[in-house]
């Protein structure tokens, strides 16, 4: 029987533009993907974007890389931000620009995640809301009766309600959600009131019962209902985290989601060393060296003969790793089950609880009137990173300044690393590989791809930012395109 | 699989509690499901960050006979029929939805993104159909032709927005400026879900929408929430205004409740509706539920994200002038 090739392109429910194509034969008498290519198909050049522009400008410019996580990139910024401006100290200050960033990048947390459970995932397995867009929909198996499936749509519906809600509370300080102005190089412009901090707890105690209720249980009965998915999509099983929302203000601060490598078969943490990252671009649209985020100089080449992705390959000491919730609850202590698509669920589910009980002692150390701005002058020159997570996975921004103004800027999103395409030395990107034995019932229909493709969030306009075309860069002619 | 309209009305009555439906929305979906020829709404992404798109899902509104949130605006208001991050067809299945509402004619185009022409094109690639790798720019092309109107949703459609800014290394830039065709321009970064879902109410109802030279609906910006006149501009109406307040000028960062000039405020040079627009009810707020917020009310400078010349050269945090 001959090789299928099937491609679903475009994938819906997720953020940017994401084509992934896999090849299909029948094993031992399953019908299973046996190879697979992810291909990121949009790339914007927030980089040359940068270049130039006065250092405090990245909060704003690169919120906008993505607007599902945009408060995580203002986060990676102000980190890379504050270092270059050498903000530190002790002071009743930091600890309040410290706490609004996390409440902040909190809410947007709680937002995306039921976000990606309810809206991006569930239709990958329940029919849905009859009308548009939520129809046509792939047919699928009906493991729910009527009463579950009433449940899941009634709490669909909910969910609608409680992520635009973690909005509205984020917004108590943020002002504007998605691309939040608040977030400042050297601190946070709120100064909150007492009756912010009330409004902001009523709204947080609401999300917590909808987590602790509704998504927690949901996450874990789709689990139970879909169990064979608790076997599929591992991947590697190689998890990296930087690490996510500072609990002091020293220099190397503890974290809620502390950073670490788990390597697979190993269950011991290992330490994270940046100097370790590279980005290989031998299957990626780009030509130059295969280098560190510090030092890379990219520059767009497409068409490029064997390429297929304007993702580049980030690697760890030349390993890929997968970014996210469950990497990070992992790496923390805090899940002990499996690597698969519904541990990805459940993983992200109780994180989102986790995240939501910190924010309630972050809210209640808040001082109402408190000002949370350190001013300092600007560095002429300053070499500087900012590490932190997004929702997605782990998150850098590599900044350097020159007379005054940004002279280099580098992003590594977690969905590069999750999505990328296959390194310099062939090994596939994390999702490719996590596709790879993964039983489809038919070709027409590949709902199994779409909900491994799904446990991942990919964030594709996070993670194809990343190019420096040259300056009046030429149109190629349609050559015969890769794949 | 489909659900046949009437049979989807029964659901939603005897579902009505579980789906919040009152007496009043029902007509309304009734309304809204009998009109065979209610057009269709496409919504594409292009070189966006899906801000636009999650502002979208933000929408909350208490205004009679408005559709009060998302599920409202796509249950009742409209037939959705493309719209990449909620669908939940993928592939060839989702294309084919778009392709049925383009060889009909009657569909609202919302376009979300700048447009980028490097690469021929390539810098975007939509989809995949018949085997062909179909780019932004041909998609905009084709469905901007046949479209009933084209609304442009977010600064980057609009004007190219950041993207487009800098050296351009794209080659993108907004919708009217690729195509040639006019479009409504919402524009912000991101676009306002109630200014987003003005224009479709507007549209669904046949109401001209008077546009001013940048394409962006004259009202959205010069009438309150309460359907009175006002300044367009930010800075005319800010209750920061040292003109017309006590309000101290901010020396810097840090301070509460000052104007905001001279830390690089572009509310001078902006024309929006933004006060308490935001992330909640326009116009509402505390003890309301669902108040709303915006930029200046935290203290952070207006960076004109609604205007065409965003974000400009210029920094963000400095006393701006154009």
């Amino acid at each position: 029987m001959p090789v299928i090739t099937a491609a679903i392109d475009p994938i819906t429910r997720i953020e940017g533009h994401l084509k992934v194509e896999v090849k299909i034969d029948t094993v031992n008498g399953v019908q299973q993907v046996v190879d697979a290519f992810a291909t990121g198909t949009l790339y914007r050049g927030f980089e040359k974007v940068l270049e130039g522009r006065a250092p405090r400008d990245a909060t704003i410019i690169t919120s906008r890389i993505c607007g599902v996580c945009p408060t995580s990139h203002a986060m990676a910024a102000v980190l890379a931000l504050d270092a270059a401006y050498s903000v530190s100290g002790d002071t009743p200050v930091r600890t309040a620009s410290r706490l609004l960033r996390n409440l902040v990048h909190g809410a947007c947390y709680l937002e995306s995640s039921i976000l990606h459970f309810y809206l991006l995932s569930l239709p990958d397995f329940i029919p849905g809301l009859p009308m548009a867009p939520w129809l046509p929909g792939y047919e699928v198996g009906r493991r729910f009766d009527p009463g579950t499936l009433s449940r899941f749509t009634t709490n669909f519906l909910a969910a609608v309600a409680a992520r635009r809600n973690a909005h509205e509370m984020g917004a108590i300080y943020g002002g504007k959600l998605p691309h939040t102005p608040a977030f400042l190089g050297g601190g946070f412009t709120a100064i909150p009131s007492s009756d912010d901090n009330t409004a902001f707890g009523n709204y947080l105690a609401d999300l917590i019962t909808f987590i602790q209720t509704k998504y927690i249980p949901d996450a874990e009965l789709l689990a139970d209902l879909y169990s064979e998915y608790l076997l599929l999509g591992k991947g590697y099983g190689n998890l990296l985290a930087f690490g996510v929302f500072e609990l002091d203000n020293s220099a190397t601060p503890q974290l809620l989601l502390k950073r670490g490598r788990l390597v697979s078969g190993n269950a011991t943490v290992q330490a994270v060393d940046v100097a370790q990252i590279t980005e290989q671009i031998r299957y990626s649209w780009y030509s130059g060296p295969d280098a560190n985020p510090a030092v890379e100089d990219t520059v767009a080449e497409y068409p490029k003969n064997g390429a297929y992705s304007w993702l580049k390959a980030p690697r760890y000491a030349g390993v890929p790793y997968e970014l996210g919730p469950l990497a990070r609850m992992m790496v923390n202590g805090d899940y002990s089950n499996g690597i698969s698509v519904m541990d990805r669920h459940l993983a992200r589910a109780r994180e989102a609880l986790k995240i939501a009980q910190a924010m309630q002692g972050w809210l209640a150390a808040l001082t109402p009137g408190q000002t949370a701005y350190t001013d300092r002058p600007k560095p002429v020159t300053a070499t500087s990173l900012g590490l932190t997570e997004a929702p997605r996975g782990a998150l850098g921004h590599w900044l350097q300044v020159n007379n005054s103004v940004i002279s280099k800027y580098q992003v590594v999103t977690p969905t590069c690393w999750n999505v990328s395409p296959k390194d310099s030395s062939g090994q596939r990107g994390p999702l490719e590989q996590a596709l790879i034995g993964l039983p489809v019932a038919s070709v027409d229909k590949p709902i199994e791809v779409l909900r491994v493709v799904h446990s991942y969030d990919p964030c594709l306009d996070c993670a194809t930012h990343v190019t420096r075309a040259e300056p009046g860069a030429k149109v190629f002619a349609l050559g015969a395109l890769p794949g | 699989m489909s659900v046949s309209r009437r049979s989807f009305l029964r659901y939603c009555t005897l579902s009505a509690a579980a789906l919040g439906l009152d007496a009043l929305k029902l007509r309304l979906l009734n309304e809204a499901l009998a009109n065979p020829a209610a057009p269709s709404v496409v919504w594409l992404n292009g070189s966006s960050c899906t801000g636009c798109s999650v502002s979208f899902l933000n929408r909350i509104s208490d205004v009679p006979g408005q559709p009060v949130d998302v599920v409202d605006v796509v249950g009742h208001a409209i037939n959705l029929v493309f719209h990449p991050t909620i669908m939940s067809a993928a592939g060839e299945v989702a294309v084919s939805a778009l392709k049925q509402a383009y060889n009909k004619g009657n569909y609202v185009l919302v376009l979300e993104g700048a447009v980028p022409t490097a690469f021929d094109g390539h810098a975007c690639v939509v989809w995949k159909y018949a085997g062909q790798d179909v780019t932004y720019q041909q998609a905009v092309q084709e469905l901007t032709a046949r479209a009933l109107v084209t609304l442009c949703a977010g600064t980057c459609a609009s004007f190219g927005g950041i993207p487009a800014s800098g050296s351009n290394p794209t080659g993108a830039m907004g919708v009217r400026q690729f195509t040639g065709r006019p479009t409504i321009n919402i524009s912000g970064c991101p676009a306002n879900p109630d200014w987003v879902v003005w224009a479709v109410v507007q549209l669904l109802l046949g109401n001209p929408i008077p546009l001013d030279a940048d394409g962006r609906p004259i009202a959205l910006y010069s009438t309150g929430f309460d359907g009175t006149p006002e300044e367009p501009v930010i800075h005319n109406k800010c209750p920061r205004n040292p003109n017309f307040t006590s309000t101290p000028l901010a020396l810097n960062f840090g301070e509460d409740g000052h104007c905001l000039q001279d830390l690089g405020c572009r509310g001078p040079f902006t024309k929006s509706r933004c006060k308490a627009a935001w992330n909640g009810i326009g116009g509402v707020y505390p003890p309301g539920a669902h108040p709303g917020h915006w930029c200046i009310g935290v203290n952070a400078p207006c960076h004109g994200c609604v205007e065409k010349t965003f974000p400009g050269p210029e920094p963000f945090h400095e006393p701006y002038t154009l």
